[in-house]
């Protein structure tokens, strides 16, 4: 069956960014060890994520299932975020001009310590 | 795969672990070193002295075209923040440098969008579902990791000089003035 070029674009954009999310978390917990962590089982998940994401690319480029299917599965992921960066652009600039205008509340919980002075 | 496409893939996970790092700690005091080592995973991933085999080439270009509006739509977002007077003490100066530079990127992205297809964008939004998947992937696997420890003993009060401790830091940080008594 013959696959539309649109069809295997959008695929390798919904497993690209899969995969690249993926990747993220797994260097995120990397770089954020500590003793609490308890990384066994969402490393697991994510190297599934991965994994499952390189293949269904490379079952839509018709490519062997391997480094060069990672590659290109990750390389497809952050073209297709940099493609629909703009979106997120706009929506931060949305919130920076409400920022822009707003002023800053007064916080509940600077009263609360206040109180919580005065009462001590 | 060359040392060269090599050199792009290390790049990239270089500047996760430093914006990973850099998330660490609060907001008011961020990881010293994640800053820099971003940086530095950027410049690994941009700077080569040989052609880069494909996808990486392909890549690295994109990643290059997209800098002419991201850089100063970083720096646009920083000042503007630095000036808000929703998050700190109002700094027109920094409302009124960070503004043009907003605009600015709004204008290099309509330079670059008019180089792309117009159907590229709606077939690239199938990026959220898929970046929300994996989130939602890695959350039902916190959640499960949770789940297999034990719960543990109810925790003691704070002690006084806790309590002033933690009050003396909510106090200087939610004041906004930058952490000075």
């Amino acid at each position: 069956m013959a696959v539309s070029p649109e069809l295997v674009f959008a695929i390798t954009a919904f497993t690209g960014a899969a995969a690249l999310t993926s990747l993220c978390v797994l260097l995120a917990l990397l770089g954020t060890i500590n003793p609490y962590h308890r990384p066994a089982v969402p490393l697991l998940g994510a190297f599934t994520v991965i994994a499952l994401a390189t293949y269904a690319t490379a079952a839509a480029h018709d490519v062997e299932f391997g480094l060069d299917a990672l590659r290109l599965t990750m390389a497809e992921g952050v073209l297709a975020i940099i493609m629909i960066l703009p979106l997120a652009f706009m929506i931060l600039t949305v919130m920076l001009l409400r920022a822009s205008f707003r002023k800053r509340p007064e916080d509940p919980l600077l009263a609360l310590l206040e109180s919580e002075s005065g009462s001590a | 795969m060359s040392p060269w496409a090599l050199q792009v893939w290390l790049g990239l996970a270089l500047s996760i672990v430093g914006i990973a790092m850099h998330r660490t700690g609060p907001a008011f005091k961020r990881h010293r070193f994640g800053a820099p080592v971003a940086l530095l995973g950027l410049a690994v991933m941009l700077v080569h002295t040989q052609e880069l085999p494909e996808p990486e080439a392909g890549l690295v270009q994109a990643m290059v075209d997209s800098m002419f509006w991201v850089v100063p739509a970083v720096f646009g977002a920083a000042l503007v923040m630095l000036g808000a007077p929703l998050y700190w003490k109002s700094r027109p100066w920094a409302l009124l440098a960070g503004w043009p530079l907003i605009a600015v990127a709004w204008y290099e992205v309509y330079a670059v969008a008019a180089g792309t297809s117009p159907s590229d964008f709606p077939l690239s939004l199938a990026a959220l579902p898929g970046a929300a998947l994996a989130l939602l992937v890695f959350a039902l696997c916190v959640r499960t990791a949770e789940r297999m420890v034990p719960p543990e003993p109810v925790t003691e009060p704070l002690t006084e000089r806790e309590r002033r401790y933690v009050e003396s830091v909510l106090s200087r940080h939610l004041r906004g003035d930058g952490g000075e008594p």
